[in-house]
């Protein structure tokens, strides 16, 4: 056997497949990237409007306050992933016969893999991005017309961005850019398993899938 | 130097059931047969009886459910990931009866897409990808996307497509299915080439009998069994009768 034997798919090739599928099927990725926008967005604008609020009111040292926050956080949370998760899930489970295709060529499960979850870091980075500006904007305008000092809440805000050191963790996440990589970990986390269990199945079995 | 190995497909009581519920279809129900390198062979059988199943099980598409099945006298089943994605990518070429296009990608993309995986350079991809199309007559329909092609051009890129990246066996399931007379002689002539001149294996499941006349070898399959072997003598003899 010569050395040159072997399926080859760097990781190059890997990333211009997945640009292109985006391109492709730009209403598509439209479609999953407007969810991760608008669970971003709401998660940043809540997150941003609490800690504008605790800051400017006393620093979440009442308990309630503390409470309130957590769970606000945790509901923005969940409703933003559920979005997620729900979109990556039919625009993987909608590609099986693509996937069947592809492993009937050569694809090794890693590949497959490959594709879908540099597809869903881009779409999660674009979309992270765009919902924590458009949400952290929002909540930063809403406060400054309906506060007292438009010039304080404006500063509040801006100092979120870099709010790296906070020892309490739920502040941590009111940093929209904490945010844009939760949104990363989210849509890379619900299309790992939706393509993980694409990429497993025989090729005929990819094939013959009804969504 | 590839060692010559006499048969470039063997099968082994190969089987593949499906359960479905209380009922079992045998697809394929104890195959055992022997292909010669460079043979010509069409499969032929009514609708049902396991063709498309057999050339998953041979091709390494599917898991059957009992038997073996050799390409070039190794078990498939003993490859691991690396060694079955490359059979797939470079040794066998598969015409799909469904063709299995991809459909947000052109003619030419979809004909490039297996030298991807064995990794050859772009330009030379296209290249050959654009040479391969043209060959089957598609030379002008490149930009398209199988959703704006015809059946039968469909067809033909999924042939441009199992060809071009040189395969020693050709597994067809009804390549000329789609196609005009003058159209499907033309396949059956490229095959034919490929067979004669660059000794290519084609295993082909067809009703064309077109194809049956440069066939080496027929199988006739019956609800997942083989009925009958026939060579083209013994079934040019039997029209003439
Ligand atoms: N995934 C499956 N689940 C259940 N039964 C199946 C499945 N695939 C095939 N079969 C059954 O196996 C049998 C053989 O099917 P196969 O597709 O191999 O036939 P074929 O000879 O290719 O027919 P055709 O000429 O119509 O393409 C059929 O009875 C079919 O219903
Ligand atoms: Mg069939």
């Amino acid at each position: 056997m010569s050395g040159e034997e072997g399926v080859k798919f760097p990781l190059s090739e890997a990333f211009s497949f997945s640009l292109e599928s985006i391109k492709r099927r730009f209403g598509r990725a439209l479609v999953t990237m407007a969810s991760i926008v608008l669970g971003i967005s709401f998660l940043t604008f809540l997150l941003t409007t609490g800690r504008i609020v605790s800051v400017l009111y006393g620093e979440g040292s009442g308990v309630a306050v503390q409470f309130y926050q957590l769970w606000m956080a945790v509901i923005a949370l969940l409703i933003c992933s559920v979005g997620i998760v729900n979109s990556m899930l039919m625009s993987v489970t909608e590609r099986y016969k693509e996937i069947g295709t592809m492993k009937c060529l050569g694809a090794m499960n890693t590949h497959v893999l490959e594709i879908f979850l540099i597809e869903a870091l881009l779409l999660g980075l674009i979309g992270g991005l765009i919902g924590a500006v458009a949400g952290w904007t929002i909540a930063t305008v809403w406060q400054a017309f309906t506060q007292a000092s438009p010039v304080n809440i404006f500063m509040v805000s801006a100092s979120l961005w870099t709010e790296f050191n906070a020892s309490n963790p739920l502040l941590l996440l009111a940093n929209p850019l904490i945010d844009i990589a939760l949104s990363v970990v989210i849509a890379l986390l619900a299309a790992l398993a939706p393509a993980y269990i694409a990429a497993k199945l025989s090729p005929t079995e990819a094939l013959r899938y009804e969504v | 130097m590839a060692l010559r190995y006499e048969y470039a497909v063997e099968t082994e009581d190969l089987a593949k059931y499906y359960v479905m519920g209380p009922v079992t279809v045998r697809a394929l129900d104890g195959v055992s047969v022997k292909i010669r390198r460079s043979e010509y062979l069409s499969i032929m059988g009514p609708s049902g009886s396991g063709k498309t199943t057999f050339f998953n099980m041979v091709g390494g598409l599917d898991r059957p459910t009992r038997g073996k099945v050799f390409i070039d006298e190794v078990d498939i089943a003993s490859l691991d990931a690396y060694e079955l994605a490359w059979l797939r990518a470079k040794k066998i070429g598969y015409i799909f009866q469904t063709f299995n296009l991809i459909p947000v990608l052109t003619a030419l993309e979809n004909v490039t897409l297996p030298m991807v995986f064995t990794g050859v350079e772009r330009e030379e991809r296209l290249r050959r990808a654009r040479e391969m199309l043209t060959r089957v007559g598609l030379g002008e329909r490149l930009d398209h996307k199988p959703g704006e092609l015809s059946g039968g051009q469909q067809q033909r890129v999924a042939i441009a497509r199992a060809l071009v990246n040189d395969p020693v066996i050709v597994l067809a399931d009804e390549p000329t299915g789609n196609l005009d007379l003058h159209t499907g002689l033309e396949i059956i002539n490229l095959l034919k080439t490929l067979n004669t001149e660059k000794k290519v294996t084609i295993i082909n499941a067809t009703h064309d009998l077109k194809m049956i006349d440069v066939s080496d070898r027929i199988f006739w399959l019956r609800d997942g069994k083989i009925e009958r072997i026939e060579t083209r003598a013994e079934v040019a003899v039997k029209e003439i009768e």
